[in-house]
């Protein structure tokens, strides 16, 4: 694919001049900007992504060895995991003594971007929240993180390795992303689903350390101003061609921002396929926090009810998640979290989701595909498929009879 | 010329599910090999499609630019910047007019005229904001029919890369482009 047009030319060889235009024209997240900037600045490098397990290992055993001050840990099966599309993730064993601990091995994982990402997030921010949400849900422990691409040549952080089950077995039976759950299963994880997704929005998220995120100010329009733009910005800064239904819907998204009554801890992806349970059917993992603002709770209700998440049951109703009816799912969270839930905010940000998940799938995946700068390029190009049903989606919410 | 794309295609899809796939013992491995092969998949059924997509692309964004244009030359639409704008999509309609010769080039010069009136579509959708309000419903009007064909011709599309739940209910690309083996342009006055 070459670049035909002079906007195209400008996206894939960004200048200063054009980076300074996309960052005055979108307003978002001090952090967002951080590694949108930063992704522009280095989209001219001619390198394309490449990892090299063996100097992998050195970097970050030298990194260990630093960070804790323990020439002597031990540092051993370094292996790459399957599954996900954003981050470049490995686990290994690790022998050190913890501060204040006796000497121990723990298998880790690292989560590491690589040069350009389906989504691009801030490694300080998803350790930030991991690190709050201990205690309030269970996630796992972060160790280490650098935002920065000093030590691992790209921002990283470590945190422990979990074990437990991501995708039942025949999960993936289902047409889409929708994942099947057996009854058996539905019964024992759809209330602990339900109940982890309350707890993170009737988190107080002014007491901890969340100083890489910007607080939204309550009863403004704050938070999904910042939402909008970073997705908005997304789009002009990675598609690679331009679609008149992304502009159409920015616009309606635009002229109906409702306000944000309550702030609240927005998990951004919070869905099956990114929560973990045990062999005794107890959640032991919400995973995948990259996505993490502070916004309307809505935004999370709409993004995990929208029916290109979900997977019908035995007898054809959808169930959110594939766990369970969409009525039930709002009643039981409005009981577990007081909050209320209002149809026309579940609208506007059903719209929003589906706008988010077009521009990660048409725009961002093509864009890191083009430029040859994950370790997934083949996959980049295959979850295109994914976007243009988003896009469909957005057309039946936008068009008549959609609801608008 | 032999052998055809499709051939190719298929031998190579063959080796990857016979050959490599039931033989990489590694997992990241297996499940880009298992990518790779739903994509020579998917090109296998798309790959003789293309230029005919684009052709038929570049027939409708050209009547819609057209129809953008009739319809905002108007003397209440005086905002500076849709005004550049409607002229920089009458110089398109002027170098690449409707009717022409489009089809005679390479794929490349009918994929870049494409991309080009994409952008100024979205360039006046952007602006529409400052449209009169009567003249901001009627774009509205205009655009609402051809969203509904582009979802349909994009969704058809990816209907191989099996991630539409409802894809037995979607036509084939080919059902969409072609009637009686020959591409449908709407409104060329053919049968």
């Amino acid at each position: 694919m070459s670049d035909r047009t002079p906007v195209q030319r400008q996206r894939s060889a960004p200048t200063a001049d054009w980076i300074a235009g996309v960052r005055a024209r979108f307003p978002v997240e001090r952090t967002i900007d951080d590694v949108l900037t930063r992704k522009l600045e280095r989209r001219s490098l001619p390198a394309e992504h490449r990892t090299d397990p063996a100097a992998l290992e050195k970097r970050l055993e030298d990194y260990l060895r630093a960070v804790t001050g323990q020439p002597d840990l031990e540092f051993a099966n370094l292996q790459r995991l399957t599954g996900g599309a954003s981050k470049e993730q490995f686990t290994f064993d690790l022998r050190w003594r913890p501060e204040a601990g006796a000497r121990t091995t723990r298998k880790l994982i690292l989560r590491m971007d690589p040069s350009e990402s389906i989504v691009e997030t801030h490694r300080l921010r998803e350790a930030q929240l991991l690190r709050a949400m201990r205690g309030v849900v269970p996630v796992p422990e972060v160790l280490w993180v650098d935002p920065t691409p000093e030590h691992l040549g790209h921002p990283f952080l470590i945190a422990e390795f979990l074990q437990g089950t991501v995708q039942p077995e025949g999960g993936d039976r289902a047409s889409g992303l929708g994942m099947y759950f057996a009854p058996e299963l539905r019964d024992r994880l759809k209330d602990q689903f339900v109940h982890h997704l309350a707890s993170i929005h009737r988190f107080d998220w002014r007491t901890p350390d969340l100083s890489a995120y910007d607080w939204p100010q309550p009863g403004t329009i704050d938070g999904n101003l910042w939402s909008l733009a970073t997705w908005e910005r997304a789009w002009h800064e990675d598609t690679l061609e331009s679609h008149p239904l992304m502009d159409y819907a920015a616009a309606w998204l635009k002229a109906n921002m409702p306000t944000v009554a309550r702030p609240v801890v927005v998990h951004g992806d919070y869905r099956s396929g990114n929560f973990m349970y045990t062999d005794d059917l107890h959640i032991n993992a919400v995973l995948d926090w990259e996505l993490a603002h502070i916004g309307d709770h809505h935004e999370d209700l709409a993004y995990t009810a929208s029916g290109i998440l979900g997977c019908p049951d035995e007898n054809g109703t959808m169930l959110v998640c594939g766990l369970l009816p969409r009525d039930e799912f709002f009643a039981r969270y409005r009981e577990l979290s007081g909050l209320p839930v209002d149809p026309e905010r579940l609208f506007y940000f059903e719209v929003l989701n589906y706008y988010k998940m077009a521009v990660i799938a048409v725009a961002t995946s093509l864009r890191t595909a083009h430029g040859r700068r994950t370790h997934l390029d083949a996959m980049m190009n295959l979850l295109s498929g994914f976007g243009y049903i988003a896009l469909a989606n957005l057309q039946r919410l936008l068009g008549p009879g959609g609801g608008r | 010329m032999g052998p055809e794309i499709s051939q190719f295609l298929a031998g190579m899809r063959k080796t990857m599910e016979q050959v490599v796939l039931p033989n990489l013992s590694d997992r990241f491995a297996q499940e880009q090999a298992g990518i790779v092969t739903a994509t020579l998949a998917f090109l296998e059924q798309v790959h003789d499609k293309v230029f005919h997509y684009e052709l038929l692309e570049h027939h409708l964004y050209q009547r819609l630019l057209g129809q953008t244009l009739d319809l905002l030359s108007v003397p209440e639409v005086t905002d500076p910047e849709i005004v550049e704008t409607l002229a920089a999509i009458q110089r398109q309609l002027t170098e690449d007019p409707p009717g022409g010769d489009i089809h005679l080039y390479r794929y490349d010069r009918l994929r870049a005229g494409n991309e080009s009136m994409k952008e100024l579509l979205c360039a006046l959708i952007r602006l529409q904001p400052a449209l009169p309000d009567a003249v901001r419903t009627a774009l509205g009007d205009l655009l609402q029919p051809f969203f509904r064909d582009l979802e349909r011709r994009e969704r058809s599309w990816v209907k191989p890369l099996g991630f539409d739940a409802q894809a037995d209910q979607l036509p084939d690309i080919a059902e969409l482009l072609y009637c009686n083996d020959r591409l449908q342009l709407p409104g060329d006055g053919r049968p």
